[in-house]
């Protein structure tokens, strides 16, 4: 029963980071109907800036979210107009954007690996290695904080999207792209921004992921396969459903990790993947076509 | 006066085949129109291009003298052109009053939108009673006058309904054409596709019939609805006798 609830912990102070990486991916899919394949490249690229600011300037990793979210959203307004722009209204976005943040998330793993090779890296503030004690459970307080600052922000975007004239275009768009047009919103500036907002969270996660994982340039590709079948799961374009989608699998991962050893965490996540398009395909909380 | 004029208009989606080819059609204020054709005909497409959701290859839109081909949408409803597409298009997850509220988008006054929206509210009163509950859990016809209330919370000069009475049940069919004349009497100008032919020149001023892009056949909706031609249309007798026939 004591392991149990240790694995619960463990499982859900993981599980708010994950929903933190999944919801800029799941807000991008409703909003632009892509599969943004470069997010997890985005956050490693983010990774990479908060590490060098912590080496360099001792920036804790954490603190370093402030300017790693607004410079990875100039940075999604900039892959925006220089991408997607052009094809946004293509009756054929879905595949040309597959390949496209395909090509992206090479690119962007070509520079870092340039420039960083392909050692692991990781940061180490005081906190990574500390354990928050509540006899007799733990809570590891890199994991704490890292959820409590994902839930944060998680918490902000709900707030954004929910009391914002900006976020009820969003929110529409998500819902219905041609009535939000035929309503008056401007639907390219509403997928600039939300594209943009979901590349700043990924920037978010980036700079979490440091001192929670090891990390190198080709790292995204087990990123991005993890991070797909969490919003499947929750349902693609559904913000609620990358929450709990990403807590369910953290659990379940946490699990699978301490009975079958570390090796078998990341099944869990495709198996996941396999049912869920197998039985709901349109996920927990994702909507069928028909409406 | 020519209040909305299409001149030539020629457009199609993507790189595909030209849906529209050489339309050409006026449209005079405080008329109710009722455009009629088979299916492919370029209806919906046609209310899309006065919109903005899709831009004409060639010819001009023009609205009270101003060219709309290179408008958006949002700069085509500030002039007052609202648009109730085919399927409804509501927002499914929102309430009825926040998709209403969505029908005010542009208004930079919130008093004006919360204004409209009660204007809106005091002739829908089905939809006043729905107000807290989901656009997706609405009947079809309540989600059709939800449809048409979020387009008339700008106060519109033209509404434009794409086929209204899809989908929906003879009763609810009638009392959505009865808003439609309704409309009209407020003295809006409204322009209205439908395959329900009778239903729809019944209550309007105007038929026009669409073939294969163009403007084959218009007159008075009477005559429209009368005319033999008509019958034939929908009896799906073969295209190329059809084109002749309007000659």
């Amino acid at each position: 029963m004591t392991q149990a609830v240790q694995l619960l912990i463990i499982g859900i102070s993981l599980g708010g980071v994950y929903a933190l990486m999944a919801s800029g991916l799941t807000l991008i899919f409703g909003v632009m109907r892509i599969v943004n394949i470069a997010h997890a490249a985005l956050m490693i690229t983010a990774a990479y800036a908060s590490y060098w600011a912590f080496r360099l300037y001792h920036i804790d990793p954490i603190v370093s979210i402030l300017i790693s979210m607004p410079t990875m959203f100039v940075l999604g307004m900039l892959i925006y107009k220089l991408f997607f722009q052009r094809i946004i209204d293509s009756p054929r976005i879905g595949e040309l954007t597959v390949l496209l943040t395909f090509a992206l998330a090479l690119i962007l793993e070509g520079i870092l690996g340039y420039f960083y090779t392909n050692i692991y890296r990781s940061t180490n503030p005081s906190y990574a290695t500390r354990a928050i004690l509540f006899d007799p459970f733990y809570l590891p307080q890199g994991q704490f904080y890292a959820t409590l600052m994902s839930l944060v922000l998680i918490a902000l975007l709900w707030a954004f999207l929910q009391y914002t004239k900006t976020g009820y275009s969003i929110r529409a768009t998500m819902q219905n792209r041609t009535a939000a047009q035929v309503v008056g919103v401007n639907v390219n500036r509403v997928s600039m921004i939300a594209f943009s907002i979901g590349t700043a969270l990924a920037g978010a996660s980036g700079s979490m992921m440091t001192f929670l994982f090891t990390f190198y340039p080709g790292k995204h590709w087990e990123w991005v396969a993890i991070l797909l079948s969490l919003i499947v799961l929750g349902g693609m374009g559904s913000l609620l459903g990358a929450l709990v989608g990403s807590i369910m699998l953290a659990i379940a991962s946490a699990y699978v990790s301490f009975r079958l050893g570390p090796t078998w965490s990341p099944i869990t996540f495709f198996l996941a993947l396999f049912l869920i398009l197998l039985f709901r395909p349109q996920g927990l909380f994702g909507h069928k076509a028909e409406f | 006066m020519a209040l909305l004029e299409l001149e030539n208009v020629t457009a199609g989606y993507g790189h595909g085949p030209d849906i529209l080819q050489d339309l050409s059609l006026t449209i005079e204020a405080g008329r109710s129109y009722c455009i009629i054709g088979p299916n492919g005909a370029g209806k919906s497409t046609l209310m899309r291009v006065i919109c903005g959701l899709l831009h004409p290859r060639q010819g001009k839109v023009t609205y009270k003298g101003e060219v709309l081909n290179d408008m958006r949408t949002d700069e085509v409803l500030r002039r007052g052109i609202s648009f109730v597409p085919q399927d409804r298009s509501l927002f499914p997850d929102m309430t009825v009053m926040e998709n209403l509220r969505m029908g005010g988008f542009i208004l930079s006054s919130r008093k004006d939108l919360h204004n409209r929206v009660e204007q809106v509210l005091q002739t829908f009163t089905i939809l006043r009673e729905r107000s807290s509950q989901r656009a997706k859990t609405l009947s079809g016809g309540e989600q059709q006058m939800l449809a048409i209330g979020r387009a008339l919370v700008l106060n519109p000069e033209v509404i434009m309904l794409d086929e209204p009475s899809l989908g929906l049940a003879p009763k609810i069919a009638r009392q959505i054409f009865e808003i439609v004349r309704q409309l009209k009497d407020l003295g809006m100008t409204v322009i209205l596709v439908e395959q329900n032919a009778r239903m729809g020149l019944e209550s309007s001023d105007w038929g026009c019939v669409l073939d294969l892009g163009t403007n084959s056949f218009e007159g008075p909706a009477d005559t429209v609805l009368n005319d033999p031609r008509i019958q034939e249309l929908y009896l799906g007798k073969r295209r190329e006798s059809r084109r002749e026939s309007w000659k």
